[in-house]
C-alpha cells in the first residue's frame, strides 16, 4: 500500500504542502500540481493510483480534470477524492463520470482525509 | 266699398228717408242696423286678421331670429291668445336657457373627462413599467410605450388586435389567457418570467389582475410588467459575493485548521518543520484578518463611518513603498517593473494608509493578471495648471473585454473571462474606487485592450 502514488492538485501552496506531508508520512508517494492542466499532464506521465483535487483551480477545474481523465482508458479505474472549499454539490452523473468517490470540504481534517484515502484505495 | 256706396248714395237716399211713425220706418231702421253690424263686423275681422298677422310675424321672427321678446299687441279679442303665446314663449325661453346651461355643463364635464383621460394616458405612457390591458376576447385594448418597447411591438393605431398577433412571448399570452379564464375579480397573480426581445433577455415581475365589468362574464386582464433584470443581477452578484467571500475565508481557515491538527498529531518531524507550521498558521490568520478588514472597510466607507486622517502627502513615497512590497511577487513571475515618477515635491492631501492600499491593490492586480515575463509600468503625470496629479499603472496583461470595462469598479463584479487567471473577491477595485472617489474626491479610470494589457489611473488634486 505504501507504494501507491497519489496525485494532489490544489492552487493553494499551503494546502498542497500539508496534504503531501500527511500522505508522505503515511508512506504514500505523492506528486503535486498547482492547476487542473498541470495535474492532467502529470497524470498522463505518472499514472497515479488516486487523485485528490480541489475544484476551483485556474485553467481547468477539478471536475473537468476528473472527467477528462476518465475519457482515457488508462484512468478508467482511477478513483478520485474532491477536496473543495466551496460547498458545492455535484450530481450523481458528474460524480460517476469523474470517478469521484468522496467529497470533502475545506476546512478539512488531514486525519479524515487520510482515512478517506485508505477507504477509497481499499475499495478500488 | 259698401260704405262708400252708402255715402255716395247718401243725398238721394236721405230724400227718400221715412219719418218716425211712417210705415216704412221700422224696416228702414232694421236695415240700417244690419248695415252697421256688417260694417262693424267687417272692421273687427280686419283688426283680428291684422293682429293675427302680427302674431304670426312675431312668432316667425322668434323662430327665425331667436327674438323671444313678448308680443306687444293690444287687441282685446286676441289678448288671451297673445298672453298665452307670450307665456308659452317665456316657458320655452326658460327651458331653452336651462338646456343651454346643461349643454355648457356637459361640455365642461366632457372637457374635464378628456383632460383626465389625457392625464391618465400620459401617466400610463410615462411609467417605466409595461402595461397591457385586454378584453374578454383576449384582444389588446390598451398598451403603453414601455410595453411596446419591452415586448417589441407597435402600439395599434385603432381597433383591438388579438394578443397573439401582437405579443411574441407564448408564456405571457398563456398567462393573460389563464387569468382571463379564471374570471376571479380582484384577484392578482405575480409571476417572475424572462422575456427575449431584440436578442436581449430581461427578467420581469409580471402582475396580472382581472377586470370585471357590469356583466359577470365580462372579464378583461391588466398585466403590469416590472423589469427586475437589474435586481436579479444584483441578487446574483450578492450570491456570487457571498460564495467568493466564503471561499476566500475558508481557504486560510482550512490551512490554519490542517496545520494545527498536524502539530497536534506530531506530524511535524523536527523543530524546523514545527516552526514552518507555526509561521503558516500565523500568515494565514493574518490573511484572514486582511480579508475581513477589506470587507469591513468597504462597508464603512459606504456607510460614511470610516475615520479619515488626511495629511499633505507625496504620492512618490507611497508608490515607492508599494513597489517594494510588490517586487517579490513580480520577480516570482519574471515581470519587470518600470517607473517614471514625479519628484516628491508634488503633494496631495490624503490619508496615507488608504492611498497606499489603493495603489498597492492596482499593482497587485497588474501582477496577478500579467502572464510570466510581462512588464508593469508606473508613472505619474502632473498638470500644474489644473493642479492635478495622475498615477497610471499599466501592464502587459490579459486585458479586460469591452463589455466588462464599465463594471470593473462595481462591487462583487468579476471579469468572467479572467476568472481562471487569478482569484479574488470582486472587492479590490471597488475598494480602490471608494478610497479615491468617495474619500478623496478624485477619479479612477481604466483603459484596456484584450491581449495587450490594461492601464488603471488615479487622479487626485494637488495641495
Amino acid at each position: 500500500m505504501g507504494s501507491k502514488t497519489i496525485l494532489v492538485a490544489d492552487d493553494e501552496t499551503h494546502i498542497l504542502n500539508v496534504v503531501s506531508l500527511k500522505l508522505k508520512n503515511a508512506g504514500f508517494r505523492v506528486i503535486t500540481a498547482r492547476d487542473g492542466q498541470e495535474a492532467f499532464e502529470l497524470a498522463l506521465q505518472e499514472n497515479p493510483d488516486l487523485l485528490i483535487t480541489d475544484h476551483n483551480m485556474p485553467r481547468m477545474t477539478g471536475l473537468e480534470l476528473c472527467q477528462k481523465l476518465r475519457q482515457d482508458a488508462r484512468f478508467d479505474h482511477m478513483p478520485a477524492i474532491m477536496l473543495s472549499a466551496r460547498g458545492f454539490q455535484l450530481d450523481e452523473n458528474d460524480t460517476a463520470a469523474g470517478g469521484i468517490r468522496r467529497m470533502l470540504s475545506k476546512p478539512f481534517s488531514p486525519r479524515e482525509l487520510l482515512a478517506a484515502v485508505d477507504q477509497v484505495l481499499a475499495a478500488a | 266699398m259698401l260704405l262708400a256706396g252708402v255715402v255716395l248714395a247718401g243725398p238721394g237716399l236721405y230724400r227718400q228717408l221715412p219719418s218716425i211713425g211712417e210705415p216704412g220706418f221700422v224696416n228702414f231702421a232694421a236695415a240700417i242696423l244690419v248695415l252697421l253690424g256688417a260694417v262693424s263686423g267687417l272692421m273687427a275681422h280686419r283688426q283680428i286678421r291684422k293682429s293675427c298677422d302680427q302674431v304670426g310675424a312675431s312668432l316667425l321672427k322668434a323662430y327665425q331670429e331667436g327674438d323671444e321678446s313678448p308680443l306687444a299687441l293690444n287687441d282685446r279679442a286676441l289678448n288671451p291668445l297673445i298672453q298665452s303665446v307670450n307665456q308659452m314663449m317665456m316657458s320655452i325661453r326658460a327651458r331653452m336657457n336651462e338646456l343651454a346651461r346643461k349643454v355648457r355643463e356637459l361640455e365642461i364635464q366632457l372637457k374635464i373627462v378628456q383632460l383626465e383621460r389625457d392625464h391618465a394616458e400620459s401617466i400610463l405612457h410615462s411609467i417605466s413599467d409595461a402595461v397591457l390591458v385586454t378584453d374578454p376576447w383576449d384582444e389588446l385594448v390598451l398598451a403603453n410605450e414601455s410595453a411596446a418597447r419591452a415586448l417589441g411591438f407597435d402600439i395599434p393605431e385603432e381597433g383591438r388586435p388579438p394578443i397573439d398577433q401582437i405579443l411574441k412571448d407564448p408564456k405571457l399570452i398563456a398567462l393573460i389567457r389563464e387569468m382571463r379564464a379564471s374570471r376571479s375579480s380582484g384577484s392578482r397573480k405575480v409571476v417572475e418570467h424572462s422575456i427575449q426581445n431584440n436578442g436581449q433577455e430581461r427578467t420581469y415581475k409580471i402582475t396580472l389582475s382581472c377586470l370585471t365589468g357590469d356583466r359577470q362574464d365580462a372579464s378583461g386582464v391588466v398585466a403590469v410588467l416590472h423589469d427586475i433584470t437589474r435586481e436579479a443581477e444584483i441578487a446574483r452578484m450578492k450570491n456570487d459575493f457571498v460564495s467568493h467571500v466564503s471561499h476566500e475565508l475558508r481557504t486560510p481557515l482550512a490551512s490554519i485548521r490542517a496545520y494545527i491538527e498536524m502539530l497536534i498529531d506530531g506530524e511535524a518531524t523536527d523543530a524546523k518543520q514545527q516552526a514552518e507550521f507555526y509561521e503558516v498558521i500565523q500568515n494565514e490568520a493574518n490573511r484572514l484578518g486582511r480579508l475581513i478588514d477589506n470587507i469591513l472597510d468597504i462597508s464603512r466607507i459606504e456607510s460614511g463611518i470610516v475615520k479619515v486622517n488626511k495629511q499633505p502627502l507625496s504620492l512618490t513615497v507611497v508608490i515607492k513603498e508599494a513597489i517594494e512590497i510588490i517586487i517579490p511577487q513580480a520577480i516570482g513571475k519574471n515581470i519587470t517593473i518600470q517607473e517614471n515618477i514625479a519628484p516628491a515635491i508634488y503633494q496631495v492631501l490624503a490619508d496615507k494608509d488608504m492611498i497606499h492600499r489603493a495603489i498597492l491593490n492596482l499593482m497587485s492586480n497588474a501582477v496577478k493578471y500579467t502572464p510570466e515575463g510581462g512588464r508593469i509600468s508606473v508613472l505619474t503625470d502632473v498638470n500644474e495648471v489644473e493642479k492635478r496629479i495622475t498615477v497610471k499603472i499599466s501592464d502587459t496583461g490579459v486585458g479586460i473585454p469591452p463589455k466588462d470595462l464599465p463594471h470593473v469598479f462595481d462591487k462583487f463584479y468579476r471579469v468572467e473571462a479572467n476568472n481562471r487567471m487569478a482569484k479574488g473577491t470582486g472587492l479590490g477595485l471597488s475598494l480602490v474606487k471608494q478610497i479615491v472617489e468617495t474619500v478623496h474626491h478624485g477619479k479612477v479610470s481604466v483603459e484596456s485592450v484584450v491581449g495587450q494589457g490594461s492601464t488603471f489611473s488615479i487622479e487626485l488634486s494637488l495641495c
